[in-house]
């Protein structure tokens, strides 16, 4: 396999960013997640924060339309200019790591395309979280309940099939049970196995 | 009847849940509560056979008054509106054509080079050519056009394009309240009650053109800085695409041009002539097909059929409402508000219409409330045109208040974001809701001084 496309959903406080960010490293490849956004940025001339403010977000059904496929909805929109970024990076042959943005759904039957759902125990998300964001217990658990919800409604909007489905994607991993090292260690064998096929 | 009234309803109220929640494309929502509308409320409930015949209004097309008619009131004022739908089918095909032609991308650059690109002339004269066109074509596509060719050249010219975009999608619905073709709510009011173009023209018509003298002034007063580049900025003129570069094939826009012409002729003219908009319709789509050579297909293709088959399946679910005797309860409820006062039937009519067309489709809306109106006159002519006006305008203008209030808004809106210039809510609203209220006002006191004092109720 010449090229090869990592996406990687996930759950909030699961890991699943670091872990990109990790496989990206370890195989020399991009990965799109902030870097998207910036390109996005450069291309439409859209500020980052405005990006930032809409991004994976989902759109208020009440306060949107869509009239033959144009939507009001600026979430709409910048979702649509990801999902075309990410297609066009596919389509020019170059490989990548792509964090969310439907990319399991959106790149769904391109031959290079590695499909990875990161998951964890509530415990172990909620210590992370704790850690990271300096919450207390209570709040991690509503801070990452509230994204995760967030993250569902979007996904489920833009796609046929439902978020976190193992259906849905190559591989499910929880990250607790090998730690955040063990899991990346463990989805490198894989890809790695994946190219190599 | 009771069942058959709870089920219409039901069946019209999750209708609208389900358009609203977007889950299922809004055809197949329409068509689905029209069968259902069918099987339950005619059915089930009703067992009348000639409600759900009338609802289905097929022996009309077969007249020849549906295509020639010797005097007003000719075609079907209930159940589906095939005029409707025939008109809008010929319309589409006409369009296409056209655009295929690069007739509208052609005229936006035209008009921009005849006013030097100066940015205050391009903004006015953008904002006119809005109205006009969307007299005659729906806003979709004059909005589509002119959406995509003011951030082109706004982007060249280095100034910002939000504030033309945010007029033009106004003026576009303005526009399309000026005539019978302009918005779908007035081809529905018109071939219910047999209006003519020319009488939209004379009434509405001139409500729109007054409204427009208002608007360009409050939009030039609220933008006339905000358009204008910042000092110092470089414009390179040569990179500005030049209008004969639009036009992919000569003689296909002649044809079109030909075509567009045609249209408008028969549409000013068809009380003389008696041809109904079906007939105009029919007529427009052949002679685009027969023109188009090779590219019938792609233009077939191309048809938003999906707005046909909505039109179809809302037709059957307000005529539900219609054949149990909800639309007239509604008529008698409005009716009894106003204690028989035209001032205040016209003043709820509008504000209802336009607080309504503000958030939910203002097509639904027109259809729903066009048997009401008919309900409120029963045989009082001239309060039924005074309403229908009213109905009108109100439906038409008051889309303009949000982003969702009517489509144009949603494709200017969208297009402009899909460029990199998002407008939410509040950038939107800002300048349009209270554009949208001296619209409103004008019109109103318009319709009062004009209408309602000749009206015995």
């Amino acid at each position: 396999m010449e090229q090869f496309i990592i996406s990687v959903g996930r759950e909030f406080g699961s890991g699943g960013r670091h872990i990109a960010e990790e496989l990206g490293k370890r195989f020399n490849i991009p990965v799109y997640n902030r870097h998207l956004i910036t390109e996005i940025a450069e291309k439409t001339g859209l500020a980052h924060e405005e990006i930032e403010k809409y991004n994976e977000s989902p759109k208020s059904k009440l306060l949107s339309r869509t009239v033959r496929g144009y939507s009001n909805s600026i979430e709409d929109n910048i979702a649509e200019m990801q999902f075309e970024f990410i297609r066009e990076k596919a389509q020019s042959g170059e490989s990548f790591v792509v964090l969310g943005r439907c990319s399991e759904s959106k790149l769904k039957g391109h031959p290079a395309l590695i499909s990875l759902f990161v998951l964890a125990d509530m415990d172990a998300k909620i210590k992370r979280i704790m850690e990271l964001y300096e919450l207390s217990e209570d709040k991690a658990k509503a801070f990452i309940d509230k994204k995760d919800r967030k993250r569902k409604r979007y996904h489920n909007y833009h796609c046929s099939s439902h978020w976190g489905d193992s259906r849905l994607y190559d591989l499910s991993i929880n990250s607790t049970r090998l730690g955040i090292d063990g899991t990346i260690d463990h989805l490198e064998s894989y890809i790695r196995a994946r190219i190599r096929k | 009847m009771l069942t058959a009234q709870i089920l219409a309803v039901a069946i019209f109220v999750i209708m609208f849940g389900v358009m609203i929640s977007e889950k299922i494309e809004k055809h197949w929502v329409t068509l689905g509560a029209g069968v259902l509308t069918i099987i339950l409320v005619f059915g089930v409930a009703m067992q009348s056979r000639d409600a759900l015949f009338e609802t289905l209004n097929l022996k009309g097309i077969i007249t020849k008054d549906f295509w020639i008619t010797s005097g007003e009131g000719g075609e079907s004022s209930t159940g589906i509106n095939w005029a409707t739908i025939i008109f809008l089918g010929g319309m589409m095909i006409m369009v296409e054509g056209m655009a295929k032609a690069g007739f509208f991308r052609w005229l936006c650059l035209k008009l921009a080079k005849l006013v030097n690109y100066k940015p205050i002339p391009l903004f006015l004269t953008f904002m006119i050519m809005s109205a006009v066109l969307s007299m005659f074509i729906d806003s979709i596509t004059v909005i589509l056009f002119l959406a995509a060719v003011t951030i082109e050249l706004a982007k060249l010219l280095k100034i910002d394009p939000v504030p033309m975009i945010l007029a033009e999608v106004f003026c576009a619905n303005l526009g399309g309240s000026a005539t019978m073709c302009g918005d779908p709510p007035n081809i529905i009011i018109g071939t219910g009650l047999g209006y003519s173009f020319f009488d939209f023209l004379t009434n509405t018509g001139v409500i729109a053109g007054i409204c427009l003298v208002f608007i360009i002034l409050y939009y030039y007063i609220i933008f006339r800085k905000a358009i204008l580049p910042k000092a110092g900025e470089k414009i390179d003129f040569s990179t500005i695409p030049n209008p004969s570069d639009a036009i992919e094939s000569k003689k296909d826009f002649t044809i079109s041009c030909v075509i567009f012409a045609i249209a408008v002729v028969l549409l000013v003219t068809h009380s003389m002539t008696g041809l109904t908009v079906a007939f105009i319709g029919t007529f427009i789509a052949i002679i685009t097909l027969i023109t188009a050579g090779k590219n019938v297909l792609i233009i077939l293709k191309k048809v938003d059929y999906q707005t046909l088959i909505f039109f179809t399946g809302l037709f059957i679910v307000v005529g539900g409402l219609e054949q149990t005797g909800i639309l007239e309860a509604i008529a008698s409820f409005i009716g009894k508000i106003s204690g028989g006062n035209i001032y205040i039937m016209v003043a709820v009519i509008m504000w209802i219409s336009a607080i309504a067309s503000a958030f939910v489709d203002n097509i639904p809306f027109a259809a729903t409330m066009l048997p009401i109106i008919k309900s409120l006159a029963g045989t009082n002519s001239p309060m039924l045109s005074c309403l229908a006006w009213t109905l009108s305008i109100g439906t038409d203008i008051c889309g303009s208040a949000t982003p969702i209030g009517a489509s144009a808004n949603v494709v200017g809106t969208s297009i402009a974001a899909k460029k990199g210039y998002p407008i939410g809510w509040g950038k939107y609203c800002k300048s349009a809701a209270p554009a949208t209220v001296i619209v409103i006002t004008v019109s109103m006191i318009y319709v009062f001084i004009r209408y309602c004092g000749g009206v015995e109720v």
